[in-house]
C-alpha cells in the first residue's frame, strides 16, 4: 500500500517536473500565457475589491461575457464525448489516441467554466454556502445546484479516466476494464447532461421569453458538438506539429532520401522469419501454415544509408520489419522536416498506411546499411492472425500517438452533421419568432435587426450567422477534406458559435428588461482582461496536460526510466543539438 | 506557474562550479521576477476596505440560528453599524405574525406618477445612494394600453399627472409562487409565512440568478459597496429588512418588514399623496384590502400568465 502510494507520488512528481521542461518556444508560450494570466488576476483582484461595478453589467443586464463564455465552454467540455462514443461504442481505431486529448480538453474547459462562474459571483468568499452538508444546497429545485453537481461530477469523471489510463501507460500495465469502462459510459451520458442542464438554466426562466423555448436545449447540444470537435481538430494538429521534434539530421536524411529505391531484393525465406523472431518474440507464435501462406508475398531488401523505404504522400501497399540496422522516420510539416522516431531491429514501419490503404504519413530512410523484411498488406494481415502479433503491432501503432488525417476526417463528419443541425435549428427559432409576430419577440428583434435605435448586437449576430453558414457550406463541399480549408472552417465554426451562444444568447435575454426598458451592455476593459486571463489559464492547463501526457503515451516517460533526467520533448537524443543553456 | 527553471543540461557538464552558479543566478532571477509579478497582480486586494471578519465569514444561515446566535449577530450588526455611521441602530429579528398574509393593492386611477413612493422607499430602507438603488419603478403608459413594452421609464415632465397617460408603479410583487426563490442555489431567499419573500443578505452569494428569473425586474444587486451618508441612516432596522447591505448581494422590496411586522404601513403607502396605495392582511375579512378585492370587479395581477400569482393587485376605480 505504501509502496503503491510512493509510486503514485513519484509519477505525479515527474509529471509536475516535466511541465517545466521544454525548448525556448515552449518556454515562450508558457511565459506569454503566464503574463496574460497575471493580467487577468490583476483585473480580477480589482473587481474583488471594488465589486462587479468594474464590469459592464447592470441590474438591467445582470449577466455578461462571463456567463457567455461559461455557456460556450460547457459545450466544449461536453463535446469531448464525441470522441469517446466512436471509440468505445463503434470501436473506431482512428480516434483511439485522440480520446485522452479530448478528455483533457474537457478537463481544461471545465476548469475554465468553474473560473468563469466564480468571477461572476458577487460574494466569492461565500462559496462554501454551496457545499452540500455545511452550506445550504437548493437541490433539486435550483437548476444552478444541478449545474454545480454535474460540472464537478464531469470534472472528476474525466480526471479519473485520463489519470487512470495515463498512469497505466506510465507503468506499462494493462488498464483494468472495470476501473474505467463503466466510468467512460457514465461520462457519455454525463456529457449530454452538463449541456442540457446548462440550457435548462435559461429555459427554466418563464420571465424571459427569449430563453423560455424548448429548442434551446437541442440547439445547445448541436452547437456544442460543432464547436467542440472543431476545437479538437485544431488542437490535435498543434499537438501533432509540436510533439515530433526537429533534428539537425533531418535535412541530411532528406537529401539522402532522394537516392534511388533499394536495388538489392530477394524473396523471403523461413530463415528471415526466424531472424525476425529473435528481435520480435511474438513472431514465433505465428503458425507455420500461416507463415507459408505469407511467404510468397514477402521479400527481403538490402538498403544503403539514405535509401528511402517509403515516401510521405505515396500510397502505401507494403509494411516493413527491420531485420538488421535502423531506419529513421521523417515527416514533412509546413516545409520543415521533423524526425518522428527511429526504428531498430524487430520494429516496423509503414504498417499503418499498408493496413488502412492510406497515403504514407512520413518518409522512412535507412540510417545505416540495413536489411528489412517487406510484406504486402495481405501478408501482414495473415501474420496478424496470431493474437500476439496482432497485439504487439497494434500497441506499437498506438504508442506512436497517431493523429492521423483519417481521425481528423472522422471529426470533420461530426462537425459537418452538427453544423447542419445547428443551422437548421436556428432557422426554426428565427421562423417561430418572426413569422408568428407574437408580442414576446422584442429580444429577437433587438438581436437580429435592432429595436428602438438600439442595435449593438446586430453586427455580431450577423457575423455569427455568416460564419456559421459559410462553415456549413464549406463542410458540405469536398474542399474541406483538405486540411488547410478544414482549419479555416473550424475557425469559422468556433468564432461563429462563440458569438451565437455567448453574446447572441445570454445578452439579448436581458434586453429589453421584463419591464420593457432598453439598456444595452458592453463589456468593460477590466471584464475583458479577466476573460483573457481565464482563457490563458485554460490554455496553460491544457498545454501542461499535453506536456505531461504526450511523453507518457509515446512511452518516453514511464516507470522504467525513473531516475533518468527528463529531456526536453522536442530535443532528440543527447548531444545532437547544442544545449540552449550553453551561452558560450 | 511562472517562468520555469532552465531545463537540465543534457551535455556532459562543464566545470560544475560555473554551471551551478549560472543556473542558481537564473533560477533566482526567474523566481524574483515571478514573485514580483505575482505581488503586482495581487496589489488591488489592498484596496479592500471591508474585509469580512472571521465571525462574519462563518456566520450561520438565518434559519439555522438559535435565538442566542441571533441575539449575538444582532448585537454585532448594531456595533458594526454604530462604528460605521456613528449612530446606534435598533436591529430586530421580527417574525411573521400568526394569521397574517400581506397583500398590496394599487389604484391605477389615483396614481399621479409623482414618484414620491420611490424616494420614500429609498429613505426608509437604507439603500445605497451612490449608485442609488430603487425598489420601485414607476411606468408611464399611454391611456388605453397595459402593454408594458410601451412603457416610459424616464418620463420627466414639468408636472404630473399628464393628459393621455396613466402611471403604474412596479415593485416586488411578493408572488405566491416566486420564480426567484426556486432558482436560488443556496436558499438565500425564501417566502415567509406572511407572504413576504425575504433575503438573508449574509447568506447570498451574489450569483444574480434570481435577478434573471424575476419577471417583474424587482430585484437589485449591490454592484459595489453601498454608500449611505451618515445623516440619512434610518436606525429602525430589521435583520431581513432594511439593515445596511454589503457589496455583492441582492436586495429588493420586502413590504417594509421592519414596519409592517410591527403594525405600521409601508413607507411608500404613507407617503402617497393620492391615496393610491392600500396594504393589509388578506386573511382578515374586515381589512381594507379584503374589501377591495371583494368589491372591485376587475383587478390586474401583472403577467398572471407566468403562474406567479402575485400578492400585488392593480385596480381601477370604475
Amino acid at each position: 500500500m505504501r509502496r503503491a502510494l510512493r509510486n503514485y507520488f513519484v509519477f505525479l512528481w515527474r509529471c509536475a517536473r516535466i511541465a517545466f521542461v521544454g525548448d525556448w518556444r515552449y518556454q515562450a508560450w508558457m511565459g506569454l500565457l503566464t503574463v496574460i494570466c497575471l493580467l487577468g488576476l490583476n483585473a480580477y483582484c480589482r473587481q474583488f475589491a471594488h465589486g462587479l461595478i468594474v464590469t459592464g453589467m447592470s441590474d438591467e443586464v445582470s449577466w455578461g461575457v462571463y456567463i457567455a463564455n461559461f455557456t460556450f465552454l460547457v459545450g466544449v467540455a461536453a463535446a469531448a464525448v464525441m470522441m469517446v462514443i466512436p471509440v468505445y461504442i463503434y470501436k473506431n481505431e482512428d480516434l483511439h489516441d485522440l480520446v485522452i486529448f479530448g478528455e483533457l480538453l474537457a478537463v481544461a474547459a471545465i476548469l475554465m467554466c468553474l473560473a468563469f462562474v466564480t468571477v461572476d459571483l458577487g460574494r466569492p468568499d461565500r462559496f462554501w454556502h454551496l457545499i452540500p452538508g455545511i452550506g445550504q444546497f437548493n437541490f433539486p429545485k435550483s437548476m444552478l445546484s444541478w449545474d454545480v453537481l454535474v460540472l464537478n461530477g464531469y470534472l472528476l469523471l474525466n480526471v479519473h479516466i485520463c489519470g487512470y489510463l495515463l498512469y497505466c501507460r506510465y507503468r506499462k500495465t494493462k488498464p483494468g476494464k472495470w476501473f474505467y469502462i463503466p466510468f467512460v459510459f457514465i461520462a457519455i451520458v454525463w456529457a449530454v447532461s452538463i449541456h442540457t442542464v446548462t440550457a435548462f438554466l435559461y429555459v427554466g426562466l418563464g420571465g424571459r421569453p427569449f430563453w423560455n423555448s424548448a429548442i434551446v436545449g437541442p440547439r445547445f447540444l448541436a452547437s456544442a458538438f460543432t464547436a467542440g470537435p472543431a476545437l479538437i481538430i485544431l488542437a490535435m494538429q498543434v499537438v501533432r506539429r509540436v510533439t515530433s521534434y526537429p533534428s539537425p539530421g533531418a535535412e541530411a536524411s532528406q537529401a539522402g532520401g532522394a537516392a534511388p529505391q533499394p536495388s538489392k531484393r530477394r524473396a523471403a525465406t523461413n530463415e528471415d522469419f526466424a531472424l525476425l523472431s529473435r528481435d520480435l518474440l511474438e513472431m514465433a507464435t505465428v503458425p507455420a501454415e500461416a507463415q507459408r501462406r505469407a511467404l510468397p508475398m514477402a521479400e527481403v531488401l538490402e538498403v544503403q544509408t539514405g535509401d528511402a523505404l517509403l515516401r510521405q504522400g505515396e500510397t502505401g501497399e507494403r509494411a516493413f520489419f527491420i531485420l538488421r540496422g535502423s531506419v529513421v522516420v521523417v515527416r514533412e510539416e509546413g516545409g520543415r522536416m521533423r524526425v518522428t522516431r527511429t526504428a531498430g531491429a524487430g520494429e516496423q514501419v509503414g504498417e499503418i498506411s499498408a493496413l488502412n490503404a492510406t497515403p504514407r504519413m512520413a518518409t522512412a530512410v535507412a540510417e545505416e546499411p540495413s536489411v528489412v523484411l517487406s510484406l504486402s498488406a495481405e501478408a501482414l494481415r495473415i501474420l496478424m492472425e496470431s493474437p500476439q502479433v496482432n497485439k504487439i503491432v497494434r500497441s506499437r501503432m498506438s504508442e506512436r500517438l497517431l493523429i492521423t488525417d483519417r481521425a481528423l476526417m472522422t471529426l470533420r463528419s461530426i462537425v459537418q452533421v452538427s453544423m447542419l443541425i445547428n443551422v437548421f435549428l436556428l432557422v426554426n427559432e428565427v421562423f417561430k419568432e418572426f413569422y408568428s409576430g407574437n408580442l414576446h419577440d422584442a429580444s429577437s428583434k433587438y438581436l437580429f435587426v435592432g429595436l428602438d435605435h438600439h442595435h449593438a448586437l446586430v453586427p455580431w449576430i450577423w457575423t455569427a450567422i455568416t460564419f456559421n453558414v459559410t462553415a456549413m457550406v464549406l463542410l458540405v463541399l469536398p474542399v474541406s477534406r483538405r486540411l488547410k480549408w478544414l482549419n479555416v472552417t473550424c475557425v469559422l465554426c468556433i468564432v461563429g458559435i462563440w458569438i451565437e451562444k455567448g453574446m447572441g444568447l445570454v445578452i439579448p435575454g436581458f434586453i429589453p428588461t421584463p419591464l420593457g426598458e432598453m439598456m444595452e451592455y458592453r463589456p468593460s476593459l477590466n471584464e475583458a482582461l479577466v476573460c483573457f486571463g481565464i482563457w490563458a489559464f485554460g490554455l496553460l492547463c491544457y498545454t501542461v496536460f499535453l506536456r505531461m501526457s504526450v511523453p507518457i503515451l509515446q512511452g518516453r516517460l514511464s516507470k522504467e526510466n525513473e531516475g533518468v533526467p527528463e529531456q526536453s520533448g522536442r530535443r532528440p537524443a543527447a548531444g545532437l543539438t547544442a544545449p540552449s543553456t550553453d551561452a558560450t | 506557474m511562472n517562468q520555469p527553471p532552465s531545463p537540465p543540461s543534457s551535455t556532459p557538464a562543464p566545470p560544475a562550479n560555473g554551471i551551478g552558479r549560472r543556473s542558481f543566478l537564473r533560477t533566482s532571477v526567474v523566481l524574483t521576477t515571478g514573485l514580483a509579478a505575482m505581488a503586482a497582480s495581487l496589489k488591488p486586494l489592498l484596496e479592500i476596505n471591508d474585509f469580512p471578519t472571521m465571525q462574519r465569514f462563518l456566520q450561520k444561515y438565518y434559519k439555522e440560528m438559535t435565538p442566542e446566535d441571533m441575539a449575538k449577530v444582532l448585537k454585532r450588526i448594531e456595533n458594526e453599524v454604530e462604528a460605521q455611521y456613528g449612530m446606534r441602530p435598533h436591529v430586530r429579528d421580527l417574525k411573521p405574525m400568526d394569521g397574517v398574509e400581506f397583500v398590496y393593492c394599487l389604484n391605477l386611477t389615483r396614481c399621479i406618477g409623482c414618484r414620491k413612493c420611490v424616494h420614500a422607499c429609498v429613505a426608509e430602507n437604507n439603500q445605497s445612494r451612490d449608485p442609488e438603488i430603487q425598489y420601485i419603478r414607476v411606468l408611464r403608459l399611454p391611456d388605453g394600453s397595459l402593454d408594458i413594452d410601451k412603457a416610459d421609464h424616464f418620463y420627466a415632465p414639468e408636472s404630473v399627472p399628464e393628459k393621455g397617460y396613466f402611471y403604474m408603479p412596479v415593485q416586488c410583487q411578493q408572488c405566491k409562487n416566486p420564480p426567484c426563490v426556486k432558482v436560488c442555489p443556496v436558499h438565500a431567499t425564501w417566502q415567509e409565512a406572511d407572504g413576504i419573500t425575504v433575503i438573508d443578505y449574509d447568506w447570498c452569494i451574489g450569483c444574480r440568478y434570481c435577478e434573471a428569473a424575476c419577471p417583474y425586474w424587482a430585484r437589485r444587486f449591490n454592484f459595489t459597496k453601498p454608500s449611505l451618508p451618515k445623516e440619512r441612516l434610518n436606525p429602525d432596522m430589521a435583520y431581513l429588512g432594511n439593515r445596511p447591505r454589503r457589496q455583492g448581494v441582492m436586495e429588493k422590496c420586502h413590504f417594509c418588514i421592519q414596519r409592517t411586522r410591527a403594525g405600521r404601513y409601508p413607507a411608500c403607502l404613507e407617503v402617497c399623496p393620492a391615496g393610491a396605495r392600500k396594504f393589509g392582511n388578506i386573511l382578515d375579512p374586515d381589512s381594507e384590502v379584503s374589501y377591495i378585492l371583494k368589491s372591485k370587479r376587475v383587478f390586474i395581477q401583472l403577467k398572471s400568465e407566468m403562474g406567479t400569482s402575485p400578492r400585488f393587485f392593480y385596480y381601477f376605480d370604475v
